[in-house]
């Protein structure tokens, strides 16, 4: 009962964290579901209108249900840890932003019983939408889902921009800031501003829908191509809406893991920044196939290799702060090094499908599928599940089995890359995303069945995970305050922390103040004597 | 120890810097709505009410006026109380509630006059739209203001701890400024 009426930061984050990771496990089925039925040629498990519901609940549940909510999760415990703060600027609100996201998931699923879920994919492009071709009321479930997302979005990053800016301790200025909580400053800001583009995307098709408006009619004088504007304005930062926090936690704990301060700390600061700003002028890169002016096509191009820029930036950086460190390869480091990795696979597509000739070649394909994946997979869970591990000892008191930890991220990392190269292939080869099956004359059998064994890979990796969770779990907490020797204020209270967090507020005097108080020796302010 | 003095200044922090993000967000969704106008606007040779003439301008301009003048009502609100005018401050609020209403049901006129449906072509509905999501922000707005009247009432403001009113008011201005906007963007460019 009483973590039904809680108003605690960190209680709301575990919320936030149990009810994604639900969800991501959901999406995670719907992932399977999709493997099973790609695995052979005419494949017989789901009939197409159940695969059409499948792969949009699959990206809808993956991107708003789980990813967004478990950086939301982690941000909920985390930033008032990292600033010195007792609590969010208005806890009465972060707990209304967390029920209205239950009640826009459960929104979402229900249409499954009530008449078919949506089955327009994630982005639901019009005219598809209408009601003249999606007569049933999945498309308005799936609207009025992701209205009571983005209102609920929108609540906590309005809370978290005033907590950030308004209860850091004394001495935290922003250049002493952790890194993840700028990350996570720059989501916000970057919700606050995008969001609002995907409201009134769904509100207008609504409107078409219900009240016979004919916004994206073109027989009307509507106009398809609003949809695709309206909706990628929101849409391609809402990539880094889910790719900056877990870059934020590998920002975290690739120093803590290398025994030395982040290589670079204003520039990787002020990179997200520049993501933040440079996200916003992308989006018609999503449209490179609509017949854009030639003048279009140029400036989005440039603007999307541009983005590249500042993510080499952190990659360098986490680069050099391992170079000549003193690398403990625990867990969190291992998902962080993955995170590496594998998000260099997506950047690097990402800059291929920039150069318009390829986008008009691979788009639509399964190269697009593949590109994603190792961002938002190989990128976004990554990081998010380093940060799983990296900060289970704060939220549980507890620490995870390095064993199994090892173990999951084993068969993570070669399951994911087992899915997602073929993926990439497979695209090149010319299949296309979103058909329910395939002949096998079309050579795509032998890649799309490795696909499938390495999706079963990552499932067995998370089943790794709920056994060591529930191991871990059913023995005494060792109430470990600080078991990675770390440098921040998180690590400075008791685990897990008491509800006010800190006994004093704490007085900052460096970017890793917990360090400097620990290794008074090694302090890094003595660095420039 | 955190004086009295301190915790209100972090508390009147806390809600300015709140609002201010809220308004930023609101701020995006209308500029959003009127970009999708302008969008279908301009990928159509022969939009209505492309050439209105004067004579159609005079309830439209009308209600702006009445708001501008609502904008400047609450803004002598906020200065009343903060000389400690209890009884300025309660009399302005409730002028802008009135003439926040007298605003709303001018804009329906206006509706009804132009005889616009939301079915009508894609005009109608961005018309519709565009007046009906200013028409439900004044009235949030009064709302709002009403709530600040009814604590006025009850003694809860004074000359150094009014933070509602002036929230308040800036939500005002903001919804103000909107519809001014959207007046030379529907009817005069």
């Amino acid at each position: 009962m009483s973590w039904l009426m809680t108003v605690d930061h960190k209680r709301i984050g575990l919320l936030y964290l149990s009810t994604g990771f639900v969800f991501f496990l959901v999406g995670g089925l719907e992932a399977m579901l999709i493997r099973m039925q790609l695995a052979q040629p005419n494949g017989t498990v789901l009939n197409p209108d159940l695969y059409d519901q499948i792969f949009t609940m699959h990206g809808t549940t993956m991107i708003f249900l789980a990813v967004m909510p478990l950086g939301v999760g982690f941000a909920n415990y985390m930033i008032p840890l990292l600033i010195g703060a007792r609590d969010v600027a208005f806890p009465k609100l972060n707990a209304l932003s967390y029920w209205v996201f239950v009640l826009g998931g459960i929104l979402m699923y229900s249409s499954f019983p009530l008449g078919g879920a949506p089955s327009d994919g994630w982005f639901s492009y019009a005219p598809l939408t209408e009601r003249a071709f999606s007569p049933g009321s999945g498309i308005d479930f799936w609207i009025l889902g992701i209205l009571l997302l983005g209102l609920s979005t929108t609540i906590g990053s309005i809370n978290f921009i005033v907590t950030i800016i308004q209860l850091r301790a004394p001495g935290m200025t922003f250049d002493r800031m952790p890194i993840f909580v700028w990350a996570f400053l720059v989501t916000s800001l970057i919700a606050v501003f995008a969001l609002p583009s995907l409201t009134v995307a769904v509100l207008l098709l609504l409107l078409d829908r219900q009240l016979g408006t004919h916004f994206y009619n073109v027989g009307a004088g509507g106009n398809a191509l609003l949809w695709q504007n309206l909706f990628w304005f929101f849409g391609h930062p809402e990539v880094y809406i889910l790719i900056l926090p877990a870059m934020g936690i590998v920002s975290e704990v690739v120093p803590v893991f290398s025994r030395k301060p982040l290589f670079g700390y204003r520039v990787v600061a002020y990179s997200s920044v520049a993501i933040g700003l440079l996200g916003f002028m992308v989006w018609a890169h999503h449209m490179f196939t609509t017949g854009l002016p030639a003048a279009s096509l140029a400036v989005f191009s440039a603007d999307s290799f541009a983005i590249g820029v500042p993510t080499g930036v952190k990659i360098f950086s986490w680069l050099a702060t391992m170079w000549r460190g003193k690398l403990r390869l625990s867990t969190p480091l291992l998902f962080a090094i993955g995170f590496i990795a594998l998000f260099v696979i997506g950047g690097i597509t990402g800059i291929m499908l920039a150069v318009i000739p390829i986008d008009w070649q691979v788009e639509d394909s399964y190269f697009v599928v593949g590109h994603l994946h190792y961002v938002l997979f190989g990128g976004s869970v990554f990081g998010l599940t380093a940060g799983l591990y990296y900060w289970f000892p704060k939220m549980t008191g507890r620490i995870l089995s390095e064993a199994l930890g090892k173990l999951h991220f084993g068969l993570m990392f070669i399951g994911m890359n087992l899915v997602f190269m073929p993926f990439i292939v497979l695209g090149l080869l010319g299949m296309p995303r979103r058909i329910y099956t395939y002949s096998p004359d079309q050579g795509w059998s032998s890649l799309n069945l490795l696909a499938s064994v390495g999706a079963f890979l990552i499932a067995i990796s998370f089943l790794v995970l709920l056994w060591n969770f529930i191991r871990t779990m059913r023995r005494p907490a060792q109430g470990l305050a600080d078991p990675w020797d770390a440098f921040t204020l998180e690590w400075k209270t008791s685990s897990p922390p008491a509800p006010y967090n800190f006994k004093e507020i704490p007085t900052v005097g460096g970017r890793r103040p917990l360090w400097d108080e620990k290794h008074p020796e090694q302090a890094d302010w003595r660095a420039g004597q | 120890m955190r004086t009295a003095v301190e915790a209100r200044r972090r508390d009147e922090g806390l809600a300015k810097t709140g609002l201010l993000a809220v308004l930023a967000s609101e701020a995006v969704f209308f500029g959003t709505l009127l970009t999708a106008y302008l969008f279908l606007r301009l990928s159509q040779p022969n939009w209505p009410l492309q050439k209105v003439g004067l004579s159609q301008l005079v309830v439209p301009g009308l209600n702006t006026g009445i708001l501008l003048l609502s904008a400047l009502v609450i803004s002598r609100a906020n200065r009343a109380i903060a000389r400690g005018d209890r009884q300025g401050l309660q009399a302005r609020l409730l002028l802008v509630v009135l003439l926040g209403a007298v605003f709303i049901a001018g804009q329906l006129f206006e509706f009804l006059r132009l005889g616009l449906r939301p079915g009508d072509q894609a005009f109608g509905g961005v018309f519709f739209t565009l007046m009906g999501f200013h028409a439900l922000h004044v009235v949030a707005g009064m709302v709002i203001v009403i709530l600040a009247y009814l604590r006025a009432r009850l003694g809860d403001f004074s000359a150094h701890r009014h933070i509602a009113v002036q929230v308040s008011a800036w939500f005002w201005y903001f919804v103000t400024a909107v519809w001014v906007v959207m007046f030379l963007g529907l009817y005069v460019v």
